[in-house]
């Protein structure tokens, strides 16, 4: 019971004496998941507009496709992006194997699903009035786009929260595209199973908690727009 | 040139034809009230007018152009108000003020909404910030109907403006409607079953039934069961002891439905003589309403549980002293009877 008190302790001290391997951590988790969250919502959204909104052939095929994949191993993820950037593969040139960008492009194939799915779900349960309501009121294309998609923002924030809980939390895709290098490609939780197999109890907690603590830093946020 | 023509439009939901129009205007300026049962295609004609879908076939005309939903000569100008309201969730004052942000249009933007939420009895202090979950029923029907006005348009169709609403909210309604179309000369489409808020407004009242226009004017739809009298003549028992009478019935008895104009339908009090050769039914005269746009009476007549209209001879004397409560006969033409 000791160790997981010296934990809380611990995770104060890493914090507020600014040690620097939790923080450089802490920065590459940051970076790779802002990026990869970048990334799926820049394409996860629209996708999930498409998908719920319109009805084209194909839909409900596709549509199994992507809650289909919203059970990605991340480990599978990880060993796909592997053989695909590692230097044999067919982007081997890139030289993205072991560097944040590496793991950023894992984590937004497993955060982009998470984000069409519930997107498509949240423009689905819009009133079926919305559109006649807004082309009633003299929209084009793109306002009809975009004040759909801020009708249903709720719903979208739920998906960039759920979709940034997966990213933040894996270890499958970080270990193995990222090689958990200290000071460059070690996060968070790479940092958590790497402690933990060193017996390092306490330094694995404060880890955990600086991880809660950054995700309590974005859904804040996220929770006062909900409100609005 | 009409503001709105409409030839051999088609639409479709799920491969079932629900509208087909073959020939129908509306002109600019005009009161037009679109009557007919549940299910009949108005709402679909409404969205269709307000250019929210395409038809599955024929083109609608608008301004003598041929439109498609998205047209920039009719975004912001035809504004539909659906039968369900539905606001954005934002603020009273956001929701009202949105069509002229996406319309490009500056100025006094709170001047115009605070004047459209007069029109429809809002008080702007008290309603402007109200967020759009706190409003009574009637009060988002009044503040969808502000956010149209407010873009003072060419053409305000409602669909079942009043429905659902309190008697209050139906007056505000009711007078922001006929405001519009004093002030802006805006063209009135509605569809309603309040039939006597459109007999007393509407200059054309077309009668849509299974998709097709039947007709302007009043009229009573008499359904089956038929009862095959002669070969050319069939009966629907209105009462124990009285038939509605029709001759030249379709194949299909099954499904076929009468519809008889409240012109075809004479009205006959005290000692007044029914013509021979038409057939008579008797009834209690239920109400009396004058249309003030055409200047003449219709009498609501009850036969058994069927309520049937016509127009009161203002000519003959023995109708002046007509009474609701009152024991009628009305006369028709059964060859003049027409199918649907």
């Amino acid at each position: 019971m000791d160790y997981i008190l010296q934990g809380f302790a611990q995770a104060l001290k890493l914090l507020v004496h600014g040690d620097p391997e939790t923080y450089s951590a802490v920065a590459a988790t940051v970076k790779a998941s802002g990026f990869s969250m970048a990334a799926s919502l820049f394409l996860g959204v629209p996708s999930g507009f498409v998908l719920g909104y319109l009805h084209f052939p194909g839909r409900r095929q596709v549509r199994l496709l992507v809650d289909t994949l919203l059970s990605l191993p991340t480990v599978f993820i990880g060993l796909m992006v592997y053989a695909f950037i590692s230097r044999q593969g067919p982007l081997g040139n890139l030289g993205l194997l072991f560097t944040l960008p590496g793991i950023a492009i894992g984590q937004t194939i497993l955060a982009l699903p998470v984000v069409i799915a519930l997107s498509a779900t949240a423009i689905e349960s819009t009133d079926a009035n919305l559109r006649t309501t807004l082309m009633s009121l003299g929209v084009n294309r793109r306002q009809l786009l975009f004040t759909s998609l801020w009708e249903v923002r709720h719903g979208i924030i739920a998906a960039t929260l759920t979709a940034y809980g997966r990213v933040m939390t894996e270890v499958g895709i970080s270990m193995m595209v990222g090689g958990n290098i200290k000071w460059h490609t070690r996060t968070i939780t790479t940092a958590i199973a790497l402690e933990t197999g060193k017996g390092m109890f306490a330094t694995g907690i404060a880890l955990g908690l600086v991880l809660l603590l950054i995700a309590f830093t974005i859904t804040l946020p996220a929770s006062m727009l909900r409100r609005k | 040139m009409p503001l709105y023509d409409l030839k051999n439009i088609t639409h479709r939901y799920n491969g079932q034809t629900v509208l087909n129009i073959e020939d129908w205007q509306v002109d600019a300026h005009s009161v037009t009230g679109v009557v007919g049962p549940n299910g009949s295609g108005k709402s679909t004609l409404l969205a269709l007018m307000a250019f929210v879908t395409a038809p599955t076939g024929g083109k609608i005309r608008f301004n003598g152009q041929s439109v498609e939903p998205f047209a920039d000569n009719v975004r912001g100008k035809v504004v539909l108000l659906p039968q369900d309201s539905l606001l954005l969730k934002r603020s009273v004052f956001r929701n009202i003020v949105y069509g002229l942000q996406i319309g490009g249009i500056h100025g006094d933007l709170s001047g115009r909404v605070h004047a459209a939420m007069s029109m429809v009895g809002l008080d702007p202090a008290a309603f402007a910030h109200r967020p759009w979950y706190a409003l009574s029923g009637g009060e988002t029907r009044r503040v969808a109907l502000a956010a149209r006005l407010v873009l003072q348009p060419q053409v305000l169709l409602m669909d079942e403006p009043t429905v659902s609403v309190d008697a209050a909210s139906a007056q505000m309604i009711k007078e922001a409607a006929l405001h519009a179309r004093r002030q802006w000369g805006t063209t009135l489409v509605i569809s309603s079953h309040d039939a006597e808020w459109l007999a007393d407004i509407c200059d054309t009242m077309p009668h849509l039934f299974r998709g097709r226009i039947l007709g302007n004017g009043k009229q009573t739809m008499i359904f089956g069961p038929w009862q095959r009298i002669s070969d050319n003549m069939v009966g629907k028992a209105l009462t124990a002891d009285q038939q509605f009478m029709a001759t030249r019935p379709p194949q299909d008895l099954g499904t076929a439905v009468v519809a008889i104009a409240a012109e075809q339908l004479a009205l006959y009090a005290g000692s007044q003589q029914v013509p021979a050769g038409r057939h008579c039914l008797k009834g209690l005269l239920l109400r009396l309403s004058y249309e003030q746009t055409a200047d003449r009476t219709s009498a609501a007549v009850l036969v058994g549980r069927t309520v049937l209209t016509a127009y009161l001879d203002q000519a003959h004397p023995a109708q002046f002293a007509l009474m609701p409560g009152q024991k009628v006969r009305l006369a028709y033409d059964p060859d003049t009877i027409q199918w649907y």
